[in-house]
């Protein structure tokens, strides 16, 4: 009640409020309540019970994080994780832009086959998606069926290598990144490339000067969703990948399941948190992450 | 007006019947209760689902229920870390588990599991080395060399030493992702005696395993992925767990199982520590090892007996693909799980290391 009844006296004496020690105006503060509770409870409890178990458990002590910059395999494993990220979010995007960009600007079937492509992508479990890869890329799949039919002899080796792993896991990612760039693009008015043309750009010029920076919004969105989420993958890389492409949440993933030593593998966790954090934070000093909201 | 005067309703008749209904309404809930609770006697099983889940319904949960009146149910797949959860949260959605011998004996040292309740089980019910740190043994598990006879006409590897020998025994090979199997396997190749291999090695064993590794396609890490891959024909030869092979025998891949240095490893049946219905969990269990119920789940899935009067129930053709079977067991090498529970946990951080360099 209190919220509602400030909220005029706070739009009518805007610059007077903060005198008054009164938040401006508290109807959205109120409004924003129960989400910022939520996140609090189900995300930054859990947060920082991750936080206190790396220092405490077994013993309070930062031994966890020393072993973790001591022994090479942590670091190493950390850096694969990154750079790996890192390619699967440029290639999502060399991929995905133009298919977003073909499914925005045409309105005819041609764009519903490729949306329900995508979707349909997207609904399918990613196992039986890396399954499906051992099939086709496997020495009994079609790839190497028409390489043979060609008579080009013995295939490469196209199964558990890097490119294999980071061939999966593009292909699960990539719905993430034509959904945010097509949902940008939509919105795009064609009309503005019409003037831009009419002002005599060639598309080419039309494109890049207009067009492109049109689309950041969706580009930084369907990076940023496509680079968190592979930081976070292990399986398509243990199935696809060799020992050698490991992500960081195996390693996780071992201390907790196998080794039971949560606290080492809240240690790790909070390395990855603070790298991620480290890397958002330097992308938003030079792209401005305020992008994300277009 | 006969009527009226049959069923007069007086002031007390009122009172009484009311009387009666509110009795009813308070004490009938509580009655529902206690009923509901002798009906729904449950003990609940993490499993891991799929066929084994399929042979353990049929062996142990149907004849239990049919015996006891006790149901069960199954919550797959089974987790080493919710059993640790499980205790320190004090929230339980299983009462027993079934593990393997190393990890249970260091869950065990950490306190996450039950004492044996020694009311409800009968020492004398049990076959002898039953008992392994609060557990009870439920069935051996081989990790053996495995290849393809279609690929190897003139005979195959029969050795770990073989299996090394990259000029000898040309192909694709595969080795399961686990450091104390890898390690052990490495010393045998490195003619290292089966009585003597134990403690292992590991430096000598790291040596052996530099030279294997260029040659090794997959290392795999879930079962089905070891059995598409043989399957398919990606991969000659590899460890794979031995009823995982004789599945893809009977589906009538080529696949010839060696007996010779492969790896035993123990499951337990266990209670977690404070399970809810841990009484009713060691009647199951009490029931689970017994002879007959071993042999019915050994006839499904080829996960060898740990009670040696399960033999006796075993179909013949079956008991010689069991890792206990006697002419199998004097060629494995059953897992010393003290040195395993020991050094789990440095040996897996240098192997990761390892693998991943």
């Amino acid at each position: 009640m209190a919220g509602v009844v400030a909220a005029p006296a706070g739009q009518a004496g805007l610059a007077a409020a903060p005198a008054r020690g009164l938040p401006a105006d508290s109807t959205p503060w109120l409004l924003l309540a129960p989400a910022t509770l939520a996140l609090v409870i189900l995300f930054l409890l859990p947060i920082g019970y991750v936080l206190l178990l790396s220092v405490t458990d077994p013993a309070v002590s930062i031994a966890h994080y020393r072993r973790i910059f001591s022994v090479p395999l942590y670091t190493r494993v950390l850096f694969n994780t990154f750079t790996t990220a890192l390619t699967v979010t440029g290639v999502c995007l060399l991929l995905g832009y133009p298919v977003a960009y073909v499914m925005a600007r045409r309105s005819d079937w041609v764009s519903t086959a490729l949306l329900i492509c995508v979707a349909v992508c997207f609904w399918t479990g990613f196992i039986v998606r890396t399954y499906a890869w051992l099939v086709i890329l496997g020495n009994k799949g079609p790839v190497v069926a028409v390489y043979q039919a060609f008579g080009f002899g013995a295939p490469p080796r196209l199964l558990f290598t890097t490119f294999s792993s980071i061939l999966g896991m593009v292909h699960i990612l990539l719905p993430y990144m034509v959904l945010a760039l097509y949902s940008v693009m939509k919105k795009i008015d064609p009309n503005l490339l019409r003037a831009s043309a009419s002002l005599g750009a060639r598309p080419a010029a039309s494109f890049r000067a207009v067009y492109l920076p049109l689309t950041l919004p969706g580009v930084v969105n369907g990076s940023i969703l496509v680079f968190t989420i592979c930081l976070g993958f292990f399986i398509t890389p243990i199935l696809l990948g060799t020992p050698k492409d490991m992500m960081i949440s195996q390693l996780i993933n071992q201390q907790i399941e196998e080794l039971l030593a949560w606290g080492f593998a809240s240690a790790v966790a909070v390395v990855l948190l603070v790298a991620t954090s480290i890397v958002l934070a330097v992308y938003n000093r030079f792209a401005g992450l305020d992008r994300l909201w277009g | 007006m006969a009527s009226k005067s049959r069923y007069p309703i007086t002031r007390r008749r009122l009172l009484k019947t009311g009387g009666t209904v509110a009795a009813g309404a308070v004490l009938g809930p509580l009655l529902l209760t206690e009923r509901t609770i002798a009906q729904s006697r449950t003990v609940y099983v993490n499993t891991w689902g799929g066929s084994w889940t399929a042979a353990e319904e049929a062996a142990f949960f149907k004849p239990f229920t049919d015996a006891t009146g006790i149901r069960v149910r199954t919550v797959a797949p089974v987790s080493y870390a919710k059993l640790k959860a499980q205790v320190q949260s004090g929230t339980y959605e299983w009462d027993i588990t079934a593990i393997n011998q190393s990890d249970w004996l260091r869950a065990e040292r950490e306190g996450f599991v039950e004492p044996i309740d020694w009311t409800v089980v009968q020492k004398d019910k049990l076959f002898p080395d039953a008992v392994f740190a609060n557990g009870i043994a439920y069935c051996a598990l081989g990790t053996n060399l495995c290849y393809r006879k279609d690929k190897f006409p003139n005979g195959g590897p029969k050795s770990w030493a073989d299996f090394w020998d990259v000029k000898k025994f040309p192909g694709n090979r595969s080795l399961y992702n686990n450091a104390p199997r890898s390690v052990l396997y490495a010393l045998l190749a490195d003619g290292v005696p089966h009585d003597k291999v134990y403690p292992l090695d590991v430096d000598r064993a790291f040596k052996k395993l530099d030279q294997i590794k260029p040659h090794i396609k997959v290392w795999w890490t879930q079962g089905n992925q070891s059995q598409q891959l043989i399957r398919d024909g990606e991969i000659d030869m590899m460890a794979i767990w031995n009823a995982r092979a004789s599945e893809l025998a009977e589906q009538g891949v080529p696949v010839e199982l060696v007996w010779n240095g492969a790896h035993v490893g123990i499951t337990m049946w266990g209670v977690a520590k404070g399970a809810p219905n841990r009484k009713l969990a060691w009647e199951f269990i009490q029931f689970a090892v017994q002879a007959k119920p071993q042999a019915e789940f050994c006839n499904r899935l080829f996960y060898g007996p740990t009670n040696p009067k399960a033999y006796e129930f075993v179909k013949p053709e079956i008991a010689k693909q069991m890792p206990t079977w006697p002419e199998n067991a004097k060629q494995t090498i059953v897992a010393n799980v003290e040195w395993e529970a020991a050094n789990s946990a440095s040996l897996q951080e240098r192997f990761t290391q390892w693998l991943a360099s």
